[in-house]
């Protein structure tokens, strides 16, 4: 469909690439100070409340999404209109502001960030102290152990897939696509921590979600060039991979618009909060798709090119 | 006339799949139990209770739904104890709101929604419905505290052998000022051991959350939310879809251990002081009167564990067993194998855990062609395996106990040192039986007893309007693909959408049979299952193309095409497999709920995409004689193939 080059501009995006994905790390760790807290990661404040009649649970959300704050209520008696509201530690300082805003009168003595909570709750919604039936905090939903179990997981899954793709087919095409993942993830985690996008169970679905889409992207690609070059090894591999990207084109054209159209429906559709899912997801195609061009494919060529002329040598 | 024949495998998987999914929408009855207390309340307060039920009834189901009820007002008769609910879409969510507002009048666990005759053909009359996550509807929420006192007991008992060592020698005349110094030193260092700091307790709870994860995973009771609430010193757990507390509960609290204790040396000086006094009520007739006997029938009654313990530390006092042994039942079967496993006689085990179920992983349970039993055969740490090597070399001839909960189950001899890290269990066990404890050694026990502290049902952690909305942005978005595949492909595209529909529909039926949880995320993910089904179509088609435009024949052209893609779309689905099945055995929580939809959702695909889709194309090309199949999309002009 499009007859490029696209190894000619192999410098330009791997350099982009790992340009992008140290910048994204340098800043989510200098200028914010690592990734976003959230309540599932990190745990937070919780306090149950009897709301008056006519109050809602719309409007606890709709305050909460004024002050962007992070938070999910429960209903916990429809009867009595009793909620549950669990608020991100990284809210604390939107909170902090809230409290500051109040006039001196009306603040009590209490300085903890669940006082504050509590205090800045009662009055936007009028509430008399008897109507806080708790506060608290409340634990991380997602341990500490995630992490070594993701850094495990990705590692044994990435040896796998050497092995698997070696013996399928060439183990120039198993290293390229074992890398193009890791740029996939690390590229995603970059944005995530740039955009400083609160983690959840939903974003480790969304990574989980994009690290099967890159490795199916990669394969296609991949499985293309090897059909290619059978009996063609005095070809460059730089042809080959050309003639058969724009082959594949218009599969990859098409897997990922239809996937980016009901990815892109949730966000449009608005349920607030499946917002970072979507957008980490529509990163992460886009990614994905671009990585088995721009980096899977000319990283088995420079491949292919050391051992071509150690073979010379 | 072969592919009408094979034309039936895939009616047949949908018929399979339509039933499965049938209990969904199918009309419902609901036993809506009454506490049995009830009855016995003054009239008036029964009155009371019962116009309250009604009222809200009237309020909640009276006028828009199609529920029924049944008796209309007052109280079922005590004979029946249950309120009739007929009507479809009876979901969890609704029947726990009911019993969370009519808490006087509703008896909780004995709430019963009839099977279905297909859940009772499929599943055994377990119930065969799509589970809806947290997010989506609530579910039940558990706080369970951490019982730190009974750990610190437990802790004493690993250390006994130990500290009664040290005393001994800080009494001991003839010990060295030097080695009392040692033994005070070594001493202060246990007793350390047994304060609980909160980083300590924090650690504890952390294993115990690991576990509880674990467990709800294995029993797919996915998607659950479990944290530490640290100043309680507890764990909470919220879990989606369920109506019956009770048998959650006891999934939750089983603290079941597995532990290996040596047995009191022969001649057994202990065990045949309670045996003399067992035969001489024997003799005189008098069965009833035996220890064991009574110990039977505290757990034929199930009196629970506590009135277990304080019967045994009576026995201890009755038989002055010194403070390093302890009393345990040795359960067994009767005569027959089909009789019930109980307590038949005693053992006195030494008080010290010599291999705890911390130095054993990953059991597996078998049949012993053997004994025609089942056992537990299970691999041990490699800590273990040392510690396993010298207990056994160093107590050669003595009888090694298998302890399970506070169950003695097995009570072998000791005849050779036992090297390498494999050991097994053998006691005459049921499957069941041997599958539980398999788990219990696999999982890990809980570090610490857990009470219930509060226990109540949660509503949805999504608004109302949050959900309608997501769910219908997703189920847009599934039709904007499928219109975007028949204007790009026309005929062809109209084929794979038929696919996919199927693919659908046999993945939740699918997921339906494993009891999985649908989060509205996991809804997403389902549709992005999608999105490789799609892919997996369009590199079908655009291979097909490519045939069509080298001037192949349709036919061979579609055979073609399917051959070349074959390969793409299984390695591309393999190697994701792969993935799949990597996190399902590493991953927990999230990882591997997500993981097992995926897994599925992959065998869905290759089976819908690559025999499903062929069989439809080729039966168009072959039988019904169309000869012209246009992939190409309206919008676009003739596209060029290049060849190398």
């Amino acid at each position: 469909m499009f007859n490029l080059n696209y190894t000619k501009y192999k410098g330009i995006t791997l350099t982009l690439s790992f340009v992008t994905i140290l910048l994204g790390f340098i800043i989510t760790f200098t200028k914010f100070g690592g990734f976003a807290h959230s309540l599932d990661f990190d745990g937070g404040l919780r306090s149950v409340v009897e709301l008056p009649i006519g109050k809602s649970r719309t409007d606890l959300e709709s305050f909460f999404k004024r002050s962007d704050i992070e938070a999910v209520v429960i209903l916990l008696e429809k009867e009595k209109n009793i909620y549950q509201m669990d608020i991100g530690l990284g809210s604390i300082d939107k909170i902090e502001g809230l409290y500051k805003a109040i006039p001196d009168s009306e603040r009590e003595a209490g300085t903890s960030s669940i006082d504050k909570f509590v205090i800045t709750l009662r009055r936007e919604f009028q509430l008399p102290k008897e109507k806080i039936l708790s506060a608290d905090q409340v634990g991380a939903v997602v341990g500490g152990e995630l992490t070594s179990t993701g850094i495990t997981l990705l590692l044994t899954t990435l040896g796998i897939i050497l092995l698997y793709l070696s013996y399928r087919s060439q183990f120039k095409f198993a290293l390229a696509s074992a890398i193009a993942l890791v740029h996939d993830i690390l590229f995603t985690l970059a944005m995530i921590g740039f955009f400083q996008i609160k983690p959840s169970v939903p974003i480790i679905a969304a990574l989980l979600t994009l690290l099967g889409y890159s490795i199916n992207d990669k394969i296609v690609v991949f499985d293309r060039i090897r059909e290619n070059s059978h009996g063609k090894d005095n070809l460059s591999l730089s042809n080959i991979i050309n003639v058969s990207i724009s082959q594949t084109l218009g599969r990859t054209i098409n897997t990922s618009l239809t996937t980016l159209i009901s990815v892109v429906a949730i966000l449009v559709g608005g349920a607030v909060e499946l917002y970072d899912f979507a957008i980490v997801l529509i990163f992460g195609v886009v990614v994905g798709t671009y990585s088995s061009i721009f980096i899977a494919a000319p990283i088995s060529e420079i491949y292919d090119n050391l051992r071509r002329k150690r073979k010379l040598a | 006339m072969r592919s009408f024949i094979l034309l039936l495998i895939p009616a047949f998987i949908l018929a399979v799949s339509f039933t499965i999914l049938y209990p969904n929408f199918a009309e419902r009855t609901l036993n809506l139990a009454v506490q049995p207390d009830v009855y016995n309340l003054a009239p008036d307060v029964q009155e009371k209770l019962t116009k309250e039920f009604f009222d809200r009834w009237q309020k909640d189901y009276g006028l828009t739904s199609e529920w029924s009820i049944k008796p209309t007002a007052g109280l079922p008769t005590k004979e029946e104890g249950v309120y009739q609910i007929k009507g479809r879409y009876i979901t969890s969510a609704k029947i726990n709101q009911i019993s969370q507002e009519n808490q006087g009048l509703v008896w909780e666990s004995k709430n019963k929604l009839e099977p279905t005759f297909i859940e009772n053909l499929i599943k055994g009359g377990k119930s065969l419905s799509i589970k809806l996550g947290l997010d989506l509807q609530g579910g039940m929420r558990v706080v369970l505290k951490g019982d730190f006192d009974d750990y610190a007991k437990k802790l004493r008992d690993i250390y006994s052998r130990e500290i009664a060592d040290q005393n001994a020698i800080l009494i001991d005349v003839k010990k060295s000022e030097e080695d009392k110094k040692k033994a005070s030193a070594r001493l202060a260092e246990i007793d350390s051991n047994f304060e609980l700091s909160p980083m300590r307790k924090l650690v504890e709870l952390e294993k115990a959350k690991m576990i509880i994860d674990n467990r709800l995973t294995s029993q797919n009771l996915t998607e659950p939310q479990v944290r530490i609430q640290k100043e309680q010193d507890a764990i909470e757990v919220s879990l989606p879809g369920v109506t019956n507390s009770a048998a959650i509960l006891e999934i939750l609290q089983n603290t079941e251990t597995v532990e290996y204790r040596i047995e009191e040396p022969s001649p057994y000086a202990l065990r045949s002081r309670i045996e003399e006094s067992e035969k001489r009520w024997m003799d005189l007739g008098k069965r009833e009167e035996t220890d064991i006997f009574k110990f039977q029938e505290i757990v034929k009654n199930k009196l629970g564990k506590k009135v277990q313990d304080a019967f045994i530390e009576s026995l201890e006092k009755k038989y002055n067993i010194p403070p390093e042994y302890k009393i345990f039942a040795y359960w067994r079967r009767g005569e027959s194998a089909k009789s019930a496993l109980l307590p038949r006689s005693f053992a006195v085990l030494e008080r010290k855990i010599s291999l705890s179920g911390n130095d054993m992983t990953n059991a597996q349970p078998s049949f012993n062609s053997n004994s025609y039993g089942w056992m537990v055969s299970f691999t041990l740490t490699p800590n273990g395996a040392e510690k396993f090597f010298d207990l056994t070399s160093q107590n050669r001839g003595r009888n090694l106990s298998i302890v399970w909960g506070d169950k003695v189950v097995s009570n072998p001899v000791i005849n050779d040192p036992i090297a390498g890290g494999r050991a097994e269990i053998s006691g005459s066990f049921s499957q069941e039986e041997a599958i539980r404890l398999a788990n219990v050694i696999s999982e890990g026990a809980l570090p610490i007893p857990l009470s219930v502290l509060e226990m109540r049902f949660i509503g949805p952690t999504l608004g109302i309007e949050s959900i309608e909305v997501g769910i219908r942005a997703v189920v847009i978005g599934f039709f904007l693909v499928m219109i975007y595949m028949i204007l790009y492909y026309r005929l062809g595209g109209l084929i794979a959408d038929v696919s996919l529909l199927a693919n659908i529909i046999i993945l939740a039926a699918l997921l339906t049979l494993m009891d999985f949880t649908l989060t509205l995320p996991g809804f997403a993910g389902v549709i992005l299952t999608v999105g490789m089904a799609v892919d997996a179509n369009v590199i079908i088609y655009e291979r097909i193309r490519e045939e069509i435009e080298v001037g192949r024949p349709l036919s061979i052209a579609v055979t073609q095409g399917f051959e070349n893609a074959f390969w793409t779309i299984m390695d591309a689905n393999l190697t994701t497999l792969i993935a799949g099945i990597l996190m399902i055995r590493l991953g927990n929580g999230p990882i591997k709920g997500f993981a097992i939809t995926l897994c599925w959702g992959i065998v869905t695909t290759l089976f819908t995409s690559l025999f499903l889709s062929r069989m439809f194309v080729e039966l168009l090309v072959n039988r019904t004689g169309v000869k012209h199949l246009n992939l190409r999309p309206f919008f676009f002009g003739k596209t060029v193939v290049t060849h190398v």
